[in-house]
């Protein structure tokens, strides 16, 4: 017992490295396999999202609208 | 005004009624009490000295135990806990005047002030330290509540736009297993007596970071939890002196100045996945690694699903401060003298610096290493990142870089191999425990 305590640090080290490596580089193989999958499935809508800007005025006066008439309701209540 | 006066007036009654009652209760015999005898005033007064924390610690009580209750040495009962007071003193000028990690160390060296107080037995099992420790530190529950706090702050981003910086938080945690054999190699050349557990538990401060040490420290050798625990956040706090001489050693000027190539777009929905998708891994390779892994993935994915801000707000700041202050008291309750004072403490201040260093070495020589195969070129300099400390290793893997290279921004570069080493390391812990079940 007493004589293979370093032995034993060393196999700690090989399990324990190894693990740790296993574990990375499969993470790293699912990162890039994720990666591929999205965006072959799901592209970033990029372009949307600049022509998305335009209706926000609209939706503003719409928002303006909505909360005078409400200010204009709580008043009269 | 008046109600004020009534409700007065009331109180009054209600005292008046309830002496009354009392005095019928003693039914017209003397005063008596329990536990106290008329004494004479030199008595009194010999009797209080004997009492205050000057005589305790000159003349130490034969009968008083450990918070283990366990005996203590005369020594560890009145000198050594004048040292650690003052040991105390000096974490507080570091965390005060140095900065060095001030958010743990103050509540840490507190505690350890506390602990080290005679006769109040503060860090004994009924004591308010005490009372915290077994509330969240024995049953491991306030490392978990961190790392869900750690979660909620860590953007996955960087690692995601560059997976294979990976490596290189994985190749740091070889600080961790160096200093393991290192520390058995100690207790075999008769040095120490170093168990198993307790070299694991020292040489998870190879991993530089603070709630998987104290979980793997309570879990595997809860004696050493002080020292591992302060050496930990010190030598966090001491990243950036101790890594960037190992840095400039191991490198040459060229890799020094190389420049990344900028890190791509990662959209919400890689984000949104990424923890599922390690859980899911360390599920089917490690169960051992899924509460601190589970914890640190949960917060993540609160954060990235973006329709929790609260949940992830509280994480982020009133949780993670609140178990910050309860993990820090904690900590410093196992400052007590009788634990600190040891030789032990010694081995593992000098084992932990060694394992953040050849963690820090590991890191930069695997980004050489990757550098020799095709693909575009690592900057070595982040290398070193990969021990966790987040975000105080990037930091310094940015600041050394603009010292070759003014416009070489490799702080988000820096950041993947960082957030791949809080991966690393919980991963290794999962495999110390898992070697002890």
């Amino acid at each position: 017992m007493e004589t293979n305590l370093i032995l034993e640090g060393f196999k700690f080290m090989a399990l324990g490295m190894g693990t740790v490596f296993l574990f990375l580089i499969t993470l790293i193989v699912l990162m890039n396999l994720m990666s591929t999958v999205l965006h072959k499935f799901f592209p970033e809508p990029s372009a949307a999202n600049l022509e998305s800007q335009t209706p926000n005025q609209k939706d503003n006066k719409k928002i303006i609208a909505a909360i005078s008439a409400a200010i204009s309701h709580h008043r009269q209540g | 005004m008046r109600f004020f006066l009534i409700k007065i007036v009331a109180l009054l009654l209600f005292s008046f009624a309830a002496l009354h009652a009392n005095a019928e209760a003693a039914n017209g015999s003397t005063h008596k009490e329990e536990n106290y005898k008329p004494k004479p005033l030199a008595e009194m007064v010999s009797g209080f000295l004997a009492s205050t924390g000057i005589n305790a610690l000159i003349n130490p009580d034969p009968n008083e135990k450990s918070a283990h209750g366990e005996d203590m040495s005369d020594f560890h009962k009145s000198w050594g806990r004048v040292i650690m007071i003052l040991i105390t003193f000096l974490l507080f000028y570091l965390a005060i005047k140095k900065g060095f990690e001030p958010l743990l160390l103050l509540p840490i060296a507190f505690g350890g002030l506390l602990a080290n107080i005679p006769v109040a037995g503060i860090a004994g099992e009924t004591g308010f330290l005490g009372v915290i420790y077994s509330m969240g530190l024995s049953n491991e529950m306030f490392p978990i509540i961190i790392f869900m706090g750690v979660g909620a702050m860590t953007d996955f981003g960087p690692l995601l736009s560059n997976p294979k910086t990976a490596l290189l938080g994985g190749a740091a945690q070889f600080g961790i297993f160096g200093t393991l054999v290192g520390a058995v190699a100690l207790s075999q050349m008769g040095f120490v007596d170093f168990t198993l557990q307790q070299a694991s538990a020292i040489s998870i401060i190879g991993g530089a970071d603070g709630p998987t040490s104290i979980f793997i420290a309570t879990k595997l050798a809860p004696e050493l939890l002080g020292a591992i625990a302060v050496a930990s956040y010190s030598y966090m706090a001491l990243v950036p002196i101790i890594q960037p001489p190992i840095m400039k050693a191991l490198t040459t000027d060229a890799e020094r100045k190389i420049r990344m190539t900028t890190l791509r777009h990662v959209s919400r929905l890689e984000k949104l996945i990424f923890p599922i998708l390690v859980l899911v891994l360390a599920i089917l390779v490690l169960p051992e690694a899924t509460p601190l892994i589970g914890a640190f993935m949960f917060g993540n994915f609160l954060k990235e699903s973006g329709v929790v801000e609260r949940l992830n707000d509280t994480l982020q700041n009133a949780l993670i401060n609140i178990v910050t202050i309860f993990l820090g008291l904690g900590v410093g309750s196992k400052l007590a003298s009788d634990q600190f004072l040891v030789p032990d403490t010694m081995f593992i201040m000098v084992l932990g610096v060694v394992a953040f260093s050849v963690g820090t070495a590991a890191g930069i020589i695997m980004a050489k290493i990757m550098n020799l195969f095709p693909g575009h070129k690592i900057n070595p300099l982040i290398g070193s990142a990969g021990v966790s400390a987040v975000p105080m290793a990037a930091r310094v893997s940015n600041k050394v870089g603009m010292e070759y290279d003014r416009s070489n921004m490799l702080l988000m570069h820096a950041m993947g191999p960082n957030v791949a080493g809080v991966i690393g390391s919980a991963v290794a812990a999962g495999v110390l425990i898992s070697l002890f079940q």
